[in-house]
């Protein structure tokens, strides 16, 4: 086999690892984009999920690889089969032709990416032990050339895979870590916003539909007047005596 | 393992992704192939890293999951109101702005 003689560290573990990894990841890749059914292809990216965090065990990426399977394959695949079951649209009737010289020129585009791929990496970078670049040093005793990966600066480290990445995270890239919370509050709001319901369907009191349509602002304004003087005393007096009744039992407390 | 093994399934990951992306028409289906293509290249950061000896991949590709989760959230919500105002999931039908 071509990829055991690659070198003396070349593990067998890892080339077996490789191979069945990255076969589950693709064939859940093209399973997804070419199921019917929309659960069954969640459930085949979240199968791809999986694969792509055993291939981050195999790059020493062991804290990566747990994220994958909580972040994605736990919290964002789990949002979209809710999303999925919430909309009741298990099954894609969205599934027909397109436009013909789009489905066309969709294929083309992705066989020419497959093939940019097998040209610029498949030669260069599946055989040259060069690959590593400045970094590489030679092996004494052969001309081959091993690059100073990832195992060898945990093993310098003597760290674990999260504190070694955790290390750089809070040095190089505390502020990227600081607005990426940022990030994640404002996406936050933003879906908030986003998915609120303005005009439900049904109301539950009967409106007509004449007044949901009828000039949105105007309509909001005319609330925002008849609030304070109109229909709404008697919230308002309900609301001063509910918040009348806990001071005055602050006042008996103190 | 040499490192373009890694790099040739991320990029025939990213393949299927952009090939799904522009043959499907369902909006969440649409969003998945997006996540595909995310995680192509979060493979590739990582092959990177495992090559150079650094975590600055992994911090990369970190930073990349979490802009991923908050992308999906915005998506989702997204992808909810279409189907509340709209009735349907086809991207095609969306199409106000279209010039």
């Amino acid at each position: 086999m071509l990829l055991l003689a690659q070198g003396p560290d070349a593990s067998t573990a890892e080339v077996i690892g490789f191979w069945v990894f990255s076969v589950i990841a693709l064939g859940g890749g093209i399973a997804m984009i070419t199921f019917r059914n929309v659960v069954h292809g969640a459930l085949m990216l979240v199968a791809n999920f999986f694969a792509i965090a055993g291939l981050f065990l195999l790059l020493d990426s062991a804290f990566l690889g747990i994220i994958q399977i909580i972040i994605y394959a736990g919290a964002i695949m789990v949002l979209f089969l809710f999303v999925i079951m919430l909309l009741g649209v298990v099954r894609d009737d969205l599934l027909i032709e397109r436009d013909r010289w789009l489905r066309a020129g969709a294929w083309t585009l992705g066989l020419l990416l497959v093939a940019s791929v097998a040209v610029v990496f498949v030669g260069p970078y599946t055989a040259d032990p060069s690959v590593c670049g400045s970094a590489g040093e030679v092996v004494p005793g052969s001309a081959e050339v091993r690059c100073a990966g990832l195992a060898e600066a945990l093993r310098d480290t003597e760290q674990g895979s999260v504190g070694f990445a955790a290390e750089r995270l809070f040095t190089r890239y505390t502020f990227a870590f600081e607005f990426v919370s940022l990030l994640l509050v404002v996406a936050i709001v933003g879906a908030l916003l986003v998915g609120r319901r303005r005009e439900p369907p049904m109301r539950p009191g009967g409106i007509p539909a004449a007044e949901l349509s009828g000039g949105p602002l105007t309509d909001g304004v005319a609330r925002g007047d008849g609030e304070a003087t109109g229909p709404a005393t008697p919230p308002h007096t309900h609301r001063e005596g509910s918040t009348a009744a806990p001071r005055a039992r602050g006042d008996g407390g103190g | 393992m040499p490192i373009g093994y890694y790099l040739v399934v991320a990029g025939l990951l990213f393949s299927i992704g952009s090939v799904g992306v522009l043959t499907r028409r369902n909006a969440i289906v649409l969003l998945m192939c997006v996540e595909l293509m995310l995680n192509a290249v979060n493979l590739t950061l990582v092959a990177a890293s495992r090559l150079w000896g650094a975590a600055d991949g992994q911090v990369v590709a970190f930073f990349v999951i979490v802009v991923a989760a908050a992308e999906v959230v915005i998506g989702l919500a997204l992808v909810v109101n279409l189907f509340w105002r709209r009735g349907t999931l086809d991207i095609d039908v969306a199409s106000l702005l279209k010039g």
